[in-house]
Order: structure tokens, then C-alpha cells, then sequence
């Protein structure tokens, strides 16, 4: 199956909502019916709202004993045929981590939303931060090639969890909504279309569940109870799905077919947005809420005739490093502002080709437009 | 495997991967045996597994949809097949370290839910897979390789922790009693709430080699000699019951 | 209207500072408008009090947070000192609550006390009410948000219990922000 136009669940119009309840509202736009999770601040409010609404859309949802449960009963639901999802923050997101790597392994489709906040440890669990994009990527062992979003709005909260759904879905594997605390609990205005984009789950029962044989290297997926006789395991397995812990090639080959299904399709799989990049000398690479103060300080920073501009990394994994190449082979300088260490600055000094400067702010709060104004006029 | 059982294996897996002598392979048969007593549709079964080698006897031997999952989840996953589609029948087979020491907190918490969901426990007191180290069910005085000196720590009462937690059904039996046994998987499988077997299933590869039970029969004697009923307990002394392992029905529901 | 209006609403925990930063967000959706609206939480609420935010623009929003707000409405003595050295230089609106603030002077900013509180105990017999009050009496004074939008988001936000209660004080607060800005006048 593909892409097909279904009508929006929520009737068409605006509506005022937080980001947490937006991402409940994509969720079920994009035809999740099944929900697993476990209480955490800033996360919660998405539960409460899925728990709210999934009678009303005959959706299945229970509330956990822990975080590892939540995420690998969705694994279950997923392969019972369900679009299935958790959300969490830091601490959770962590205890789940072994599960993600199941799920890239068995080629799961499911989306985890983490509302980022300040960490690491229990950290500040009511404010931001955004230290967990690193672990979105290399978070469970072994290797595998994660989807990750970063919406900046609460309209983003909605559609880019749809985004993760369908991806989720198109190529079999974990997606992240990587939202932060300040995105999770903004309110905003929040527009509803009359239609929706929606994959349904390619389910084709001849063919191999984990073969090598579609071109886009996504086998399809039936689900459990639909005659096939499943055989799904975390350990090596054949094109059928029988355990083979011994042979090396067969296990070079799964993992590289893994790998490989996302990262060569990423340029279908990248969503970005740019602006004033014809002219810019400096180049802000932004993401989630950061993105909003750098998008206020670049127009502010453009009057006093400073030639500034902005790549919004709408997708964190795959990492966008054709755009950055590109950007760096114009550009004099790039700058990352981040709510972090630096977890992005690292990926953007592996392409950019020229001098990266960054701010780091790990204090629980967004990074004020003032702030990135004052940096930016350091850089010109 | 008996001739008529072979139907509900998948062809193209040719033998099992236990050890000789292992108890599991009984358990494998006794358990067809009642799928086949039962007339359970297998099209419409997912057994759910977690690690170790009692996780092996469904996946990849049944023909029927199997998740082999991770250490200790094999509930939780369980969980998650059931809620989204109660219309299939969803059993999990898994062992003691398995499904009552890493998974402990999911065994508690899916026995007080209380889903229709059947848990088959192959318990053989040690951890087997992984070398023979020491598990939340090795009794008082175990040698194993890491309880050299004997275990210290006295082993879970799996029964009683399930029926705590809630369970609608719970029952211990040894594979040496392999007719109660059967009778009490078929009332488990039957149960349309969530019931628990354990199952005393010898390993001599790594329990009985380090307890002086040198072969696979002197294991199966010794479960043969300790395993006793309910009724047969209640007549013996505290100290007569100290390496008795007491079988039967602890918890039904229906009554 | 403005291209981008910067509303805090602010006083103490337990006045319903953030339901009415929700129903201004609200009522200016249903106006068509773009909002963005946040709160204060956790340790950013310090000392039992409450803050909330909304921005209001004819276009999609930019920065989501209020950088220097042209609209303050506040309904203690501390949310008030703490919150003017915060406002607008151009024309500022301070709306307060006129039993529990006493005004400093400030010259770059229109102040208007408002009973709230007041008109809450003596009309309504219930302290609760004098958000919605003084959220009613702002909307008559700026004309940010219109009286029907209001309406249905008090409708829409306040339990069954007390919406009657509600939309009769919010209407009593419209009221009295049009006889405070013809009394100026
Ligand atoms: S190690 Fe023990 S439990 Fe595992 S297969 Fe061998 S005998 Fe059976």
C-alpha cells in the first residue's frame, strides 16, 4: 500500500491547543489506535488527552508499570497490526532505549515522542532542554539509522507527528517526535485541513517479512492473526524471520539492509526549511523552540543590515549533511544555538567545510532572541 | 515429538535445540498435546516468548505467529498483542529468571490486570543459557556459578506471588507429573482470564551437574521424589517439607 | 489592533491567572487572530504566583513568548511591582485589580484599576470570579478580543458548575471597562 487522502478527524478549523495536546491529535490524525505509556513530566498530557479521546476513535490504550513496558507493548500492539505509540521524557526515553534497538531490528513501525527536558538524571523535570538527540541516534546498541523530527510550534506538534507516523509506517522502523518541554507546553493557535496524507502498512502475505527484495528495501508487514505464521525475533534472522545467530554474513547483511533503507532514502526522508539563504553570510542552524528565537533574532539582526539566515532542521535524523555541505560552501560561518552541549554543532562540523561557532545553554530555560542577537553580532 | 503433533510444527525447522536430558522438550510435547486436546486454532495464536532457552520452545518450533522478545518483556509485549486485538489467543512461555526476575514487575502488574492471557513457566531453577548462574527460584543451599558456596537467598514462591498479584488461575507441576500437568495447561489455556503454570522442568546440563545429579535421570528423580502434592503436604512437618516442592492447583477462580 | 499585541496577565496562585491567559487565547483564535500562550511553571512561578502569557498577531506568530508586554494584567501588589519594569515603552496598557494593587506612577504606561475583586465579593458573593472580571473589563478597554469570542471560550474552558456564573461576571467586567474608558474620556 501507499500514500492515500482521508478525511481529518478533528473537524477542519482552528483550534488553541498545547503542543502536548496537538501531538495526541496528530497521533490519531495519522490513525494511531493504540497507546502505551507510563506518567512523566512534561510528557503526561499527551497520554491524558490520547486517554480522553481514544474511545471516542475505538483506540486502544493502557496505562503501563514502567517505561520499558510501554514501548514494548506497543512493539506488540505494532505487530498485532496497530499504528502504536508511547511518549516519555529524558528518564524514560533512556529505559527504552533496548527496546528502540528491538524495534530497528525487527523493523517496527511505532513513534515515541519525547518531550525533552533538562537533564541528565532526574535533572530539572519541569524545564527545557534538549539533551536527548544524541540518544535519539545512538541510544541502543548496535547500529541502526533513527528517524527523529524536531517540531517547532504547536501546528508542528500536529503535523510532523503525523510525519512520524507515516515514515513509521513507509519504512518500517522507531520514529522520534523529539519535541522540548517549551514546545510540549506552549499554546498556540493550531489549523486543521479538511484532508490528510495517510500510509497505510505495505502487507503483501507472499512475500517475505524480512526480505531483501523491494527495491526500496522495505519488506511488507503482516500482522499477527492474518494466516502468515509470524516469526518475529530480536535475534539475527533470515528473510522469514528464523533465528540465525551463527552465520556473520547474514547478520553484516540485516544490519546493513536496516541501515541502509533510511539513510539512502534520506533525501526523501529530510524535511528542512530555509530562509534569506541567497544572501547569508552567517547561516543559524536551528531546531525546535530555538529555532523560534533565531527566526525573531535573524529578521532583527537583517535591519541593522547584517546578512543572516536560517536552516530549521525539521528532521534531526537522518542528519541533513547535503544541506550543510551546501550552506558551507557559501556561507562564511555557521552558527548552533542549542539547548544542549553542543549535540548538534558536532554533526554540523563533520559537513559544514567552514568556521561553526555555537551557543550552549543548559540552564532549564529557552534561549532568549536577545541572546542569539547579541551572538550573531559578534560573528559579523 | 509424536507423529500427530507434528502438524503443529513448522516444517522447516528440523530439530530442537534443547539439550539431552533437558526437561523442555517434555513440556514442548505435553503442551502440543493439550493445543491439540483443546482444538486450539493455531492461525489465531501468538505465542510470546522473552530470552533463554524456555523461549526457545515456542519460537521457532510452533507453527503459529510467534514474538520472540526480549529478556524479561515477553509480558509486556504480550500485553500490547492482546489489548489491540483480544481476539487473538495469546499465550507466553518463558522461563523462571525470565518471566519472575527481570520481568518480575510486568508478571505482577499483567496478574492484576487480569487479561485472558495464558503464562506457561518453565521454571528450572537456575540460569541456564547463560552458563548456570544463580536465579530468583535456585533453592536455599544451590551450588551454582555464582553461588559457589551454596545460595544464600531463599527462592520466589511463584505460585504465591501470582496468585497475590491477582491471577485467575495458578498451578505448579513438575513434567515428571506429565497428566495433572496436561490437565492443568488445558485448564489454563481454557481460563478466559489470565492464569499461570509453572512448570519444574530439570536442566542437568547446568543445574544437576552442579548439585551432584549427575545424569538427566538422577534430576528427574530427584523431582519425582520431591515433588508432592497439596494434600500429601498438609500431613508433613516443617522439617519434612524442607526440600519438598509442593504441586497442585493454588487458585481458581471459577472454584 | 496592533500587528502583534504582548499580553502578561499575572498575580497570585489560586486567582486563576492561567485559565484566563487560556480563554484570552482562545477568544483571540476565534477572532481569527494567531496566538501563541504559555505559562509560567515550576520554579519560574516563585512565591506562590502565577503568570501567564499571550500573544496575539494577524499573522503567524515568531517568537511565542512576550519579550516586552504592551498589556499587563495584574491582580496582586507583587506580581505588580515585579512586572512593570517589564513593559513596553510605547503606550502601555496596565489593567489592575484596584483593592489589591496600589499603582506606582509610571510614565510611559495608561493604567486603569478595575473592582475586580471587589465587584467578585460584593456582586458575586465568590472572590473566584475576579478573573474573569477583569478579563472582561480588558477586553472592553482595548477591544483585543471581542465579547462573543470571549464568551464562548469562558464556555468552552469553565466546568458545567460554574459557567453561568462566569459568563455573568465576564459580562458585568465588559460593562464596567466601558463605563471606565467613557469615564476617562
Ligand atoms: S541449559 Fe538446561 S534448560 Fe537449557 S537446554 Fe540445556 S538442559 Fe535445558
Amino acid at each position: 500500500m501507499a500514500y492515500k487522502e482521508i478525511d481529518s478527524v478533528l473537524s477542519p478549523g482552528n483550534y488553541y491547543f498545547s503542543g502536548n495536546t496537538a501531538a495526541a491529535e496528530g497521533a490519531i490524525a495519522a490513525g494511531c489506535r493504540y497507546y502505551a505509556g507510563y506518567p512523566i513530566t512534561p510528557s503526561s498530557e499527551i497520554m491524558e488527552r490520547i486517554s480522553i479521546r481514544f474511545p471516542e476513535v475505538n483506540g486502544a490504550f493502557i496505562q503501563m508499570e514502567d517505561e520499558i513496558a510501554s514501548i514494548c507493548s506497543v512493539i506488540g500492539a505494532s505487530w498485532a497490526g496497530a499504528k502504536a505509540m508511547t511518549a516519555t521524557s529524558g528518564p524514560g526515553f533512556s529505559l527504552m532505549q533496548e527496546a528502540i534497538g528491538y524495534a530497528a531490528l525487527t523493523e517496527t513501525p511505532m513513534v515515541i515522542m519525547d518531550v525533552q527536558r533538562a537533564g541528565p538524571g532526574t535533572g530539572q523535570a519541569t524545564r527545557v532542554g534538549s539533551g536527548d538527540l544524541m540518544q535519539a541516534k545512538w541510544g541502543s546498541h548496535g547500529d541502526y539509522q533513527p528517524i527523529a523530527l524536531s517540531p517547532w510550534s504547536v501546528q508542528e506538534m500536529y503535523d510532523l507527528s503525523i510525519e512520524a507516523f507515516n515514515l513509521a509506517e513507509q519504512y518500517r522502523t522507531p520514529v522520534f517526535l523529539m519535541a522540548d518541554e517549551a514546545i510540549g507546553h506552549l499554546m498556540e493557535r493550531m489549523d486543521v485541513k479538511p484532508g490528510l496524507r495517510i500510509y497505510g502498512r505495505f502487507k503483501q502475505a507472499d512475500l517475505p517479512p524480512f526480505g531483501m527484495d523491494q527495491d526500496d528495501g522495505v519488506p511488507p508487514m503482516p500482522a499477527f492473526g492474518e494466516v502468515q505464521r509470524l516469526l518475529v525475533t530480536g535475534s539475527t534472522h533470515n528473510e522469514w524471520g528464523i533465528r540465525k545467530t551463527d552465520d556473520g554474513s547474514i547478520h553484516a547483511k540485516l544490519v546493513e539492509r536496516i541501515n541502509n533503507k533510511v539513510f539512502n532514502n534520506r533525501e526523501k526522508i529530510i524535511l528542512t526549511e530555509e530562509l534569506y539563504l541567497d544572501d547569508a553570510e552567517v547561516v543559524v542552524v536551528a531546531y525546535g523552540f530555538t529555532a523560534r528565537s533565531a527566526v525573531f533574532a535573524i529578521d532583527q539582526i537583517r535591519e541593522e543590515g547584517c546578512r543572516a539566515g536560517l536552516l530549521r532542521l525539521k528532521t534531526i535524523w537522518p542528519f541533513a549533511d547535503h544541506y550543510i555541505e551546501k550552506i558551507g560552501r557559501s556561507a562564511r560561518c555557521i552558527f548552533v544555538p542549542e539547548m544542549n552541549r553542543g549535540q548538534i554543532k558536532g554533526e554540523v562540523m563533520k559537513y559544514a567545510g567552514c568556521e561553526v561557532a555555537s551557543y550552549n545553554q543548559t540552564d532549564g530555560e529557552i534561549i532568549h532572541p536577545e541572546t542569539i542577537i547579541q551572538e550573531l553580532r559578534r560573528l559579523f | 515429538m509424536a507423529r500427530d503433533l507434528e502438524q503443529y510444527l513448522r516444517p522447516e525447522v528440523k530439530s530442537t535445540p534443547f539439550c539431552p536430558g533437558c526437561g523442555h522438550g517434555i513440556l514442548m510435547n505435553l503442551l502440543l498435546r493439550a493445543v491439540d486436546d483443546l482444538k486450539i486454532d493455531m492461525k489465531n495464536t501468538v505465542f510470546v516468548s522473552g530470552i533463554g532457552c524456555a523461549a526457545w520452545i515456542p519460537s521457532p518450533n510452533f507453527n503459529a505467529d510467534t514474538l520472540h522478545t526480549l529478556h524479561g518483556r515477553a509480558l509486556a509485549f504480550a500485553t500490547g498483542v492482546k489489548v489491540f486485538n483480544p481476539k487473538l489467543n495469546v499465550m507466553v512461555v518463558s522461563g523462571d529468571g525470565d518471566l519472575t526476575s527481570i520481568g518480575g514487575n510486568h508478571l505482577i502488574h499483567a496478574a492484576r490486570r487480569n487479561l485472558d492471557i495464558t503464562v506457561i513457566c518453565a521454571n528450572n531453577m537456575i540460569y541456564g543459557m547463560t552458563g548456570g548462574q544463580a536465579a530468583s527460584t535456585s533453592p536455599l543451599g544451590a551450588l551454582t556459578a555464582t553461588t559457589a558456596r551454596g545460595n544464600i537467598y531463599r527462592p520466589f514462591d511463584l505460585c504465591e506471588l501470582v496468585k497475590g498479584a491477582g491471577a485467575a488461575y495458578v498451578a505448579r507441576y513438575s513434567v515428571t507429573q506429565p497428566v495433572a500437568l496436561m490437565e492443568a495447561l488445558k485448564e489454563a489455556f481454557s481460563i478466559e482470564a489470565f492464569s499461570f503454570v509453572e512448570v519444574l522442568s530439570p536442566c542437568p546440563t547446568q543445574f544437576g551437574r552442579r548439585n551432584s545429579y549427575d545424569s538427566a535421570v538422577d534430576m528427574i528423580k530427584m523431582l519425582q521424589g520431591n515433588c508432592i502434592s497439596r494434600e500429601e503436604a498438609a500431613l508433613l512437618s516443617g522439617e519434612e517439607l524442607k526440600d519438598k516442592i509442593i504441586t497442585g492447583v493454588f487458585w481458581n477462580e471459577k472454584g | 489592533m496592533k500587528k502583534v499585541s504582548q499580553i502578561r496577565i499575572a498575580g497570585f496562585g489560586g486567582q486563576g491567572v492561567v485559565l484566563i491567559g487560556t480563554i484570552l487565547g482562545h477568544a483571540a483564535v476565534r477572532d481569527g487572530n494567531w496566538v501563541s500562550g504559555s505559562n509560567a511553571y515550576g520554579a519560574q512561578a516563585r512565591g506562590g504566583s502565577a503568570r501567564s502569557e499571550v500573544v496575539i498577531a494577524r499573522e503567524p506568530v515568531r517568537f511565542p513568548h512576550v519579550m516586552k508586554a504592551d498589556m499587563l494584567i495584574v491582580m496582586s501588589q507583587g506580581a505588580y511591582d515585579q512586572s512593570v519594569s517589564d513593559l513596553s515603552r510605547q503606550n502601555a496598557v496596565v489593567i489592575y485589580d484596584d483593592l489589591l494593587i496600589r499603582p506606582e506612577d509610571l510614565p510611559d504606561a495608561i493604567q486603569y484599576p478595575v473592582p475586580a475583586t471587589d465587584t467578585a465579593l460584593k456582586t458575586f458573593e465568590n472572590n473566584q470570579v475576579a478573573n474573569v472580571i477583569i478579563l472582561g473589563a480588558a477586553a472592553s478597554i482595548t477591544q483585543i478580543v471581542s465579547l462573543e469570542a470571549l464568551e464562548s471560550a469562558v464556555a468552552e474552558n469553565v466546568s458545567d458548575r460554574f459557567k453561568e456564573q462566569n459568563l455573568k461576571a465576564l459580562r458585568t467586567g465588559y460593562d464596567m471597562g466601558e463605563k471606565i474608558l467613557s469615564g476617562r474620556e
